[in-house]
């Protein structure tokens, strides 16, 4: 189980699917591959949510290394990752355009 | 703690705590020497081998301790132990996965401790299972199976 | 090559037995993600950036054209049709589900393949000479002397669970094709008449990563029946005393620095000394079987050269340009080896398409004798190949984009998958290939330039082994963005070398120009027939640090 420090800015907790490894973000309905969804712990009750997540054992009966993803929000409101690791993730390999989300369109507004 | 060998969960007959301990650290041993019988010692992973052999006529056990399921010291040290011509028992102490089982066996224990909490999430079942799992392997072992070589050379 | 026997057959089944239960353990909770974590790296399973990636073992970088087929259709079934050759002679797979992993061993166990020991803290996957068999300079092939050491160290029980993982190369030939002073442990196959024939000489402590080492020699000759037993001795010594308290201190060669070789070597010969060797080592009847492998194929008796070549050669500008690059001179006359890039201008270095791995079988099994072999500089070679049939074999490799002719040239970049793919990664490497690729895309140039070895790394484990590249890339990350820190001096040769920084790093749009202004320096300054290591070595690296700064400031330094 992951040990994660609570983050210090509006952040979203991702992890990769245990079955299939594909990245995931821990949104209202639970694991999805959509970053839209993503609960973003912008205020104490997300945050502490999100926490419970990644001290609950049977988190990893789901996914594996879940962590904190520091984001921010630009001006429509959509969730854009601040490293460029973790847009690389949301989009795929950036050599590779057919594969990953960015491949089935996703993630658009997130760019390296 | 519990106990187990390639037979599934035996009784411990060595204690550690208590007016009755016979199975101790290695200074504690030295001093147990020809009044306590049977007696383990207690071993750590950075153990020197040979440092022991003086103590093989008078000590029914060796513990080995294993820190984590990724130290793996422990067999090294087993092995050297059986080399140097250790023939009671030996015993992998701690923080063992059922993975590690065939291994040790492999490498000359006969026994495996671990807590309460680990031998209820994995049951004496996968330690028995995963100690059958692989057939022959290449290296000489000790655990009464030929090695693939061997096979090898007989056939 | 090797072809198991119902031993080996059946290790590589129970393996896959044992890893179905233990994800059915991980699945049912009773292993838990940490201890799952080393269980399924010993088998091949990484969890990276974007999904799982699977490392398949390929020998000594041996293949025949029944696996290439095999790794070509779970390519397309499990995978995105694609496979990636690492700096270790491995292929890897990108895109794998968990579930799936059981299905692909028993795959791979069809063909008398596995996944096993390419990841974790063990003995990895033993390299050797690409060109066994092939090379003029050849001593011995190192492929039995590599097969038995893979036979020795699987599922080895006492050496399963490592500080850190360990990896052993063997070279066979005058010149090192392995890299082997980076190496765990180096083997090298030599003849010395006066104690007995053939022995090998064993180095230890090469490395590369945050403190990058060259391996020292332990022992000068050691007789090759007792290489098994030795390596045990080595492996108990570093089991017990590497260093478990920090990841990035965990290598052998750290505890050999620590310690210094001699107590080392005392330790080791102590150990050595008191092993039962014949419990461990094989006797002659079990080398001999295995080398029975090895016995070189049923060459044709063929006149050295080959008019047909030459002919087409004449008439074909391009074939003839190949032939200059990609033609490796082989010891039977009239046979060549070739080297297949897989560094097309401005392409992935390594990635090979299923469609590919095909042709490539197809050629092995017509015109090699059925032989591939993978080089750790990430290209393919077909070892056996006629001289009279080079031109039709590189027909198809032009149809398939298997025959950029730039074998060992300034765009035959060696790259690991960087931030692409990586976890570990710091910054991306692959565009940084790509980039210097297009910008020497001219193959006029690369000619003039010659032979250079370009090698990028993505993080400081140094995959990509840019520590021994002629010009070394290092990709961190500096204030949030990718940063890349430039080498020069490095040899991946037996003239091994560790690079030296040239300075600060620079962003990434810098690089192809910083690339240009070394190579700048290295044409002006090269005296007639060196190659850029020859004059790096002859002039060092001062005259080459004003390639950091762009032109104009450069001028200003040297007024």
């Amino acid at each position: 189980m992951a040990t994660a420090k609570p983050p210090a800015r509006p952040a979203i907790l991702s992890a990769n699917a245990l079955l299939g490894g594909e990245v995931v973000y821990f949104g209202a309905a639970g694991w999805t591959v959509r970053l839209d969804e993503a609960l973003v712990a912008a205020d104490a009750d997300v945050l502490a949510r999100l926490e419970a997540v990644l001290a609950d054992p049977g988190t990893e009966r789901d996914v594996v290394d879940p962590a904190f993803v520091a984001v921010t929000l630009d001006d429509a409101g959509r969730i854009v990752p601040d490293h460029y690791r973790e847009r690389i993730r949301a989009l795929g390999p950036t050599v590779r355009a057919d594969l990953g989300p960015q491949a089935e369109g996703k993630h658009r507004h997130v760019s390296l | 703690m519990k106990l187990l060998d390639r037979a599934g969960w035996i009784e411990d007959p060595f204690v550690r705590d208590g007016a009755d301990a016979n199975l101790l650290p290695i200074e504690a041993a030295r001093e147990a020497l020809g009044r306590v019988r049977p007696l383990g010692i207690e071993v750590p992973p950075t153990a020197d081998p040979d440092s022991l052999v003086g103590l093989f006529n008078q000590v029914d056990l060796i513990a080995v301790r294993f820190p984590g399921h990724r130290d793996g010291r422990g067999f090294s040290i087993g092995r050297a132990l059986r080399e140097l011509g250790f023939t009671g028992r030996l015993r992998a102490s701690g923080e063992l996965i059922p993975d590690h089982f065939a291994f040790a066996l492999a490498c000359g224990f006969d026994e495996v401790e671990i807590d309460e909490a680990r031998a209820a999430r994995q049951p004496v079942e996968q330690w028995l299972a995963a100690a059958g799992v692989i057939g022959p392997t290449y290296q000489s072992v000790r655990d009464g199976r030929r090695s693939i070589f061997a096979a090898r050379r007989a056939a | 090559m090797y072809r198991y026997d119902e031993f080996d057959e059946a290790i590589v089944r129970d393996r896959i037995a044992q890893f179905r239960a233990q994800v059915a353990r991980r699945l049912d909770g009773s292993l838990s993600e940490e201890e799952f974590v080393l269980i399924r790296q010993m088998n091949g399973l990484y969890l990276q950036l974007h999904t799982y990636m699977l490392r398949v073992a390929i020998p000594y970088g041996t293949l025949n054209s029944r696996q290439a087929r095999q790794l070509a259709l779970i390519a397309e079934r499990y995978d995105r049709g694609y496979g990636h050759l690492t700096t270790r002679q491995n292929i890897q797979f990108n895109w794998p589900r968990l579930a799936d992993v059981p299905d692909i061993l028993e795959l791979l166990a069809d063909v008398e393949m596995h996944c096993i020991q390419t990841s974790g803290n063990c003995i990895r996957n033993v390299t050797a000479d690409h060109l066994a068999g092939v090379a003029a300079d050849e001593i011995e092939d190192p492929r039995p002397t590599a097969e038995l050491i893979r036979q020795w160290s699987t599922l080895h029980p006492e050496f399963s669970f490592l500080p850190r993982k360990f990896k052993i190369a063997v070279s066979g030939a005058v010149h090192d094709r392995t890299v082997l002073a980076i190496h765990d442990v180096g083997v090298q196959i030599v003849f010395d008449e006066e104690r007995g024939g053939i022995g090998y000489r064993i180095s230890v402590g090469g490395g590369m990563g945050r403190t990058p080492m060259l391996g020292k020699v332990i022992r000068d000759f050691l007789p090759k029946e007792e290489l098994l037993s030795y390596l045990e001795a080595i492996l108990r010594a570093y089991n017990l005393a590497g260093r478990r308290d920090n990841k990035h201190k965990a290598r052998i060669k750290i505890l050999v620095h620590e310690i210094g070789l001699e107590a080392f070597r005392e330790r080791v010969e102590r150990i050595f000394a008191r092993l039962d060797r014949t419990s461990i080592d094989v006797d002659a009847a079990e080398r001999a079987r295995i080398a029975a492998y090895f016995a070189p194929p049923p060459f044709a008796d063929l006149p050295a050269e080959s008019a047909a070549l030459e002919e087409a050669r004449r008439r074909d500008p391009a074939l003839d340009a190949f032939v200059r690059t990609n033609l490796i001179r082989h010891r039977q006359p009239g046979y060549a080896a070739l080297t297949v890039s897989t560094k097309p201008i401005g392409g992935v270095p390594g990635d090979v398409t299923a469609e590919q791995l095909r042709v490539l079988a197809d050629l092995a099994e017509a015109y090699s004798f059925d032989e591939l072999r993978i080089a750790h500089s990430q290209n393919v070679v077909l070892p056996h190949v006629r001289l009279d049939d080079v031109p039709a074999v590189w027909a198809r490799l032009v149809e398939a984009g298997l025959a950029t002719a730039n074998a060992g040239l300034v765009t035959d970049i060696i790259a690991c998958p960087g931030m692409d793919y990586c976890k570990l990664a710091t910054a991306r490497s692959i565009p940084i290939a790509q980039a210097i690729s297009e910008r020497f895309a001219d193959p006029a140039r690369a000619a003039e330039i010659g032979p250079i070895g370009i090698k990028i790394s993505g993080c400081i484990n140094a995959c990509g082994h840019h520590h021994v590249g002629n010009i070394g890339i290092l990709g961190l990350e500096r204030q949030g963005i990718e940063n890349y820190q430039i080498t020069i001096g490095g040899d991946a040769t037996e003239l091994a070398a560790l690079g030296e920084r040239l300075g600060p790093g620079v962003d990434a749009e810098a690089v192809p120009d910083v690339i240009e202004r070394i190579v700048a320096i290295y044409l002006a300054e090269r005296a007639p027939g060196e190659t850029f290591a020859d004059t790096v070595r002859r002039i060092g690296i001062e005259p080459f640090r004003p390639a950091l700064a762009a032109p104009k400031e450069a001028v200003r330094e040297a007024a």
